[in-house]
């Protein structure tokens, strides 16, 4: 019997959650991995995805890939399923935030406020990893189970402020998947009436949850570093996310990990920034979708396909893309004209050289001889952030890329079948394989806050 | 969850209990394994329908443009399938090699075995087993292929 810990990642569209044996940093075996298939086994997609979705029906409040697929039978935007949980979940005043109505296009019979769909998103997610970690042999099996949650850097917050009141939405959505067990799993979804009922009750007595978070910066040091032999003691980690792009500088020593604040930048500029000159820029391709009927036709196609596109074109330089029976192609280097793109490198670049030279300076002064460079999230295949990661320096401590995929995801017992889906579980694994030193907050109590950070130091809209 | 951990202490703390035998290891890896596939092949599916799609209109252009944007569009989507099933291409096209018969495969028949050659295709691989070896011809000496001769 072993302990093991587990940790979940809300990403902005899928939520993901891993777990390893405890103490799997100090003895490290890839065969203990064990992303968790929160969409259940019989999913008909990639079953290790839970869409981050919940939809306000007429009769029943719809969750996951259902809510989904629901708010896309609704056509130019009057109802929305609400997502992004994550970019919620990281605003400053979070309690303010979680108190304010829901948009009539998300909630058309005006009952909700943002917690109670929070909590409701919640209680299915807890749902899904009990089932999932149910269905798992050794987790199920397990003496106990150390929880984890992973989150971007709070901006302008404090992270022990925002962590409890985390643990609080955390501890109604139990109270709610208590008082309704499987139906939370259900397809159909829950009726109006229950959760109208249900909600309430649970936000009024919340089960204690013991959680603990970390950031996912170190997240993606624990993944890349485990079970190297030459493991470095600094960072440098570029996140590429939707909303904004992310630069930290981490060390680590015999007491945990912690940030150099000095080394830490927040561009505001990311995939969703990216989508859109993409977008202009097979717009201006088309001659031949000209109105705005056509124009607005070819953009929602363009957005819904967009993941695809920027994967080709920045796996081969260019994409072609069929539209309206037409065909239209758009090389990175139509990107890299682009002059909101190039003003973006230019600070991406600045706000990199900085924290490279800090985070080498550190460990420069500790007698280090190896900083390590990450890039993770949606944007890591990017030419541009691959440039930046495998740039090289003169002189010590010489600076190594690390690859996305880290080597041990190509280990014989995956037959090949964890690394192409390792981008999307990465966090959630990592955050499991972390040491309790990597924390940001452990269990209930405070270990290591991110008082040393500095806010945003470069940020352009 | 603490549901999950409650009542698996319950259950370890059962009076006799003995450990169950790793004879479940087997097993439990093949479904992680299946369902890591699954999960990488549902990503790959709608490449792969793409490309079907793309060969009918390969098949079916009128004119040398059609084709070839029909062509570009089919390599495009097979690519694409390829990548998210994790598949990586092995050398170079052009690139030259010593020949080895267990690393690469002869395009056309020859009675001896080169000692150089360049590949014409190349191979495909995934983690460490490789899936199709690059294909090569034998190299001629001083001529650089896909170049043509200058008049």
């Amino acid at each position: 019997m072993t302990e093991w810990t587990l940790c979940l990642d809300f990403g902005t569209a899928y939520s993901k959650a891993a777990a390893a044996p405890t103490g799997a940093w100090a003895r490290f075996d890839p065969a203990t991995v064990r992303p968790l298939m929160l969409a259940g086994e019989e999913a008909e997609t990639n079953p290790f995805l839970l869409e981050s979705a919940v939809f306000v029906d007429d009769q029943q409040v719809l969750f996951g890939s259902a809510a989904v697929q629901r708010a896309d039978q609704f056509s130019g935007g009057k109802r929305r399923a609400l997502r992004s949980f994550k970019t919620l979940l990281s605003v400053s005043d979070l309690d303010r935030a979680l108190a304010t109505n829901v948009p009539g296009s998300i909630d058309p019979h005006r009952l909700f406020q943002m917690r109670d769909l929070i909590v409701l998103y919640l209680a299915y997610l807890l749902a899904a990893i009990n089932r999932a970690a149910g269905q798992d042999g050794d987790i199920s099996q397990a003496t106990g189970l150390k929880v984890r949650y992973a989150a971007p850097a709070w901006r302008d917050a404090d992270s022990a402020g925002t962590h409890a009141s985390i643990l609080r939405l955390f501890g109604e959505a139990e109270a709610l998947r208590n008082a309704l067990g499987k139906k939370l799993l259900s397809p159909e979804g829950l009726s109006m009436a229950l959760v109208t009922k249900a909600v309430p009750k649970a936000m009024a007595a919340p089960e204690p949850l013991e959680m603990s978070l970390i950031f996912e910066a170190p997240a993606a040091a624990a993944y890349t570093s485990i079970g190297l032999r030459d493991a470095g003691s600094h960072f440098i980690v570029v996140d590429m996310g939707a909303g904004t792009t992310d630069i930290a500088g981490l060390v680590r020593d015999r007491d945990g990990i912690q940030e150099l604040a000095d080394a830490r930048y927040t561009l505001k500029q990311a995939g969703d920034f990216l989508d859109g000159i993409i977008a202009n820029r097979v717009l201006k391709a088309a001659s031949w979708a000209r109105g705005t009927e056509a124009q607005t036709a070819l953009w929602a196609m363009l957005m819904r396909q967009m993941a695809d596109v920027k994967e080709t074109l920045f796996a081969e330089g260019r994409v072609s893309i069929r539209a309206q029976g037409r065909g239209v192609t758009v090389a990175m280097r139509d990107i890299e004209r682009d002059q909101d793109f190039r003003e973006f490198i230019k600070t991406l670049e600045h706000a990199y050289e900085h924290s490279i030279a800090v985070v080498r300076g550190d460990a420069l002064v500790r007698g280090r001889a190896e900083v390590e460079a990450i890039a993770v999230g949606g944007g890591a295949a990017a030419p541009f952030i691959q440039a930046l990661v495998k740039q090289k320096y003169r002189g010590k401590p010489r600076v190594t890329a690390r690859p996305a995929t880290p080597d041990w995801a190509h280990a014989p017992v995956f037959a090949g079948n964890l690394a192409p889906v390792f981008p999307q579980l990465a966090i959630a694994i990592g955050g499991a394989l972390a040491p309790d030193e990597m924390l940001a907050v452990n269990g209930g109590g405070v270990r290591r806050l991110a008082a040393g950070r500095n806010d945003t130091q470069a940020a352009r809209d | 969850m603490p549901a999950v951990a409650s009542s698996k202490v319950k259950r370890a703390s059962k009076a006799g209990q003995a450990r169950r035998p790793s004879r479940k290891t087997p097993a439990r890896s093949r479904t992680l394994n299946d369902a890591l596939a699954e999960a990488a092949w549902a990503e790959a599916d709608a490449a792969l329908a793409e490309a079907l799609a793309d060969l009918d209109e390969v098949e079916g252009a009128e004119t040398a443009a059609a084709r070839r944007t029909a062509l570009a569009m089919l390599a495009q989507s097979l690519a694409r399938a390829g990548r998210k099933r994790g598949l990586t291409r092995i050398g170079e096209v052009g690139g030259k090699a010593a020949y080895s018969a267990a690393a690469h495969e002869l395009a056309v028949p020859a009675k001896r075995a080169p000692k150089r050659v360049v590949i014409s295709a190349r191979g495909v691989a995934r983690g460490g087993a490789v899936l199709a070896k690059p294909r090569v011809k034998p190299a001629t000496r001083g001529k650089k292929p896909g170049r043509k001769k200058k008049p």
